[in-house]
């Protein structure tokens, strides 16, 4: 099991108002099983030592599943291995590289400090309509709501996004189109949904615009980036939906 | 009706109403380009030997000869529609520069050439337009449209800009066909390779022969 020397160029700001600048630092004896997290504790561990200010970064459930952990890692939110940061290990480098750590950079997320940012932006677009007004009660029998298998899986597909953000850091427009297509997607396609869908789909949509995201131009960075396999068919149907919801708005069809 | 005008308000505001605008008016775009091909291939009737008028010629003089107002309303159609594509296309480029801020450590996965230029390709389709339409439309003689074309293509300077012209169409529609399909929501996941297929064959196709136009002049094939 050998171990790793790598040298890492962190971006550093103390707050939103500070200058930020890329310093440099060494990783020395990192193990090759170490998550990229780990990579950074030990890094951090080092500098209290030395009494200087560790590196900021989000984490919370280290497993993959909570969506806090960030990272830009060689301009690629989360490594772009299919993964969140937190899981990502460091056998997938190798001695001697150096490596680019950002925070997940568009204007709609305030950069906090060093690697941190407030994604606060994305709950704002699931408070537009990212729910379901009424009771659905407990959950029923299995058969009991009929819905096709297929449409079940993607409605489950689309509802496997953590919230990261890592399609808005990777998007060269800052588009939050991946996650709120996926969030109203998982809804839209289910039977518990489509009392709301219409409104559902205006909300978001406005909600999204009004936040100062980008505009997609289906380049599907995203989907390339997303540590959880939400693919682009999600934003075709979100453009689907809003054609339709749009219509029947204006004229009049309520289904 | 209140309900339509804010719904129509809401759209045309809205990021996703402008891109399906952007796709329709680019699709428009598309269909006029099939038929402009489909026009100048009629160059390649070559002269008619007897010295009655070349097919481009006569092409050229029907053309000309519709009525006045319907002439008219075409060429404005067209250029309401390049405007508001051209229009809403600078005005979403710019937001997305706003809504970015810059890594120093840019990484791109797997978006296209074709589709991180589409503002550079479409600025120069839109001054290649400019500059055709002086050449040909405004100062060309319907008349005489064969002998006006081959005079143009002679000169080696207005070929190259021709066909460095159409290389950047190729790369514009390269991406925006197959863009269209993913706006108007009718992609999947199954279907997609075969829309980037579409999106290659309609630009290999229709740009390879606007190109064939000028190569075949300086080679001498058209004389
Ligand atoms: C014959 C001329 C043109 C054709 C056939 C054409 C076609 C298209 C098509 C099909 C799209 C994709 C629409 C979508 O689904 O998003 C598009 C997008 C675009 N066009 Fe054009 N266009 C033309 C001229 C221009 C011009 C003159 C400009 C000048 C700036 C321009 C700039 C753009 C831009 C910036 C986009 C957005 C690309 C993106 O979303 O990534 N186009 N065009
Ligand atoms: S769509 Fe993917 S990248 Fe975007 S927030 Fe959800 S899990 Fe993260
Ligand atoms: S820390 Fe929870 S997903 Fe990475």
């Amino acid at each position: 099991m050998a171990n790793l020397n790598l040298t890492l160029k962190v971006w550093r700001q103390e707050n939103a108002q500070a200058q930020g600048r890329i310093e440099t630092y060494k990783a020395t004896n990192i193990p090759d099983e170490a998550s990229f997290l780990e990579m950074l504790d030990i890094v951090n561990e080092g500098l209290v030592h030395e009494g200087k200010e560790p590196i900021h970064f989000d984490h919370d459930c280290r497993e993959g599943i909570c969506g806090m952990c960030s990272l830009t890692i060689n301009g690629v939110p989360h490594g772009g291995k299919h993964v969140t940061t937190c899981q990502l290990h460091m056998r997938q480098f190798k001695d001697g590289d150096t490596i680019w750590i950002e925070p997940f950079r568009a204007k709609a997320f305030p950069l906090l400090r060093d690697l941190m940012v407030d994604r606060t932006a994305l709950d704002n677009i699931i408070a537009a309509g990212g729910f379901v007004d009424i009771r659905t009660g407990s959950a029923p029998n299995a058969n009991n709501v009929p819905i096709r298998k297929k449409t079940a899986d993607a409605a489950f597909d689309a509802a496997a996004c953590i919230g990261c953000g890592a399609c808005v850091a990777s998007c060269k427009n800052s588009s939050a189109m991946l996650f709120t297509s996926a969030k109203a997607a998982h809804l839209n396609l289910l039977p518990q949904g489509q009392p709301e869908k219409n409104k559902r789909v205006l909300a978001m949509v406005q909600q999204m615009d009004a936040l100062g995201f980008g505009n997609c131009t289906n380049q599907y960075e995203c989907e390339a980036a997303c540590p959880k396999g939400i693919t682009v068919d999600n934003i075709a149907k979100l453009n689907r939906d809003y054609m339709i919801a749009c219509a029947s708005e204006a004229v009049g069809v309520y289904s | 009706m209140n309900d339509i005008i804010t719904t129509a308000c809401k759209f045309v505001t809205s990021s996703i109403g402008r891109k399906i605008l952007v796709a329709l008016t680019g699709m428009c775009l598309l269909l006029f380009l099939v038929g402009h091909l489909a026009g100048n291939m009629t160059i390649f009737g070559g002269l008619s030997p007897e010295g009655g008028t070349s097919w481009i010629d006569s092409y050229a003089t029907g053309l000309h000869s519709m009525p006045a107002w319907l002439l008219w309303a075409i060429r404005l159609g067209l250029l309401a529609i390049l405007l508001v594509h051209v229009g809403l296309t600078l005005i979403l480029k710019y937001e997305n520069y706003t809504a970015r801020t810059h890594y120093q450590m840019e990484g791109t996965l797997k978006a296209t050439l074709a589709s991180r230029t589409m503002v550079l390709t479409g600025v120069m389709i839109f001054a290649f337009l400019g500059f055709h339409l002086w050449q040909l439309t405004f100062n060309g003689d319907p008349h005489d449209c064969y002998h006006h074309i081959l005079a143009a293509f002679q000169n080696p300077w207005c070929s190259a800009f021709y066909i460095v012209a159409i290389c950047c169409l190729f790369m514009h529609v390269r991406h925006g066909v197959q863009s269209i399909f993913q706006t108007l929501g009718l992609n999947t996941r199954k279907i997609r390779p075969l829309y980037n297929i579409i999106a290659i064959l309609f630009g290999v196709v229709v740009c390879g022969l606007f190109i064939s136009i000028p190569v075949c002049v300086l080679t001498g094939i058209l004389h």
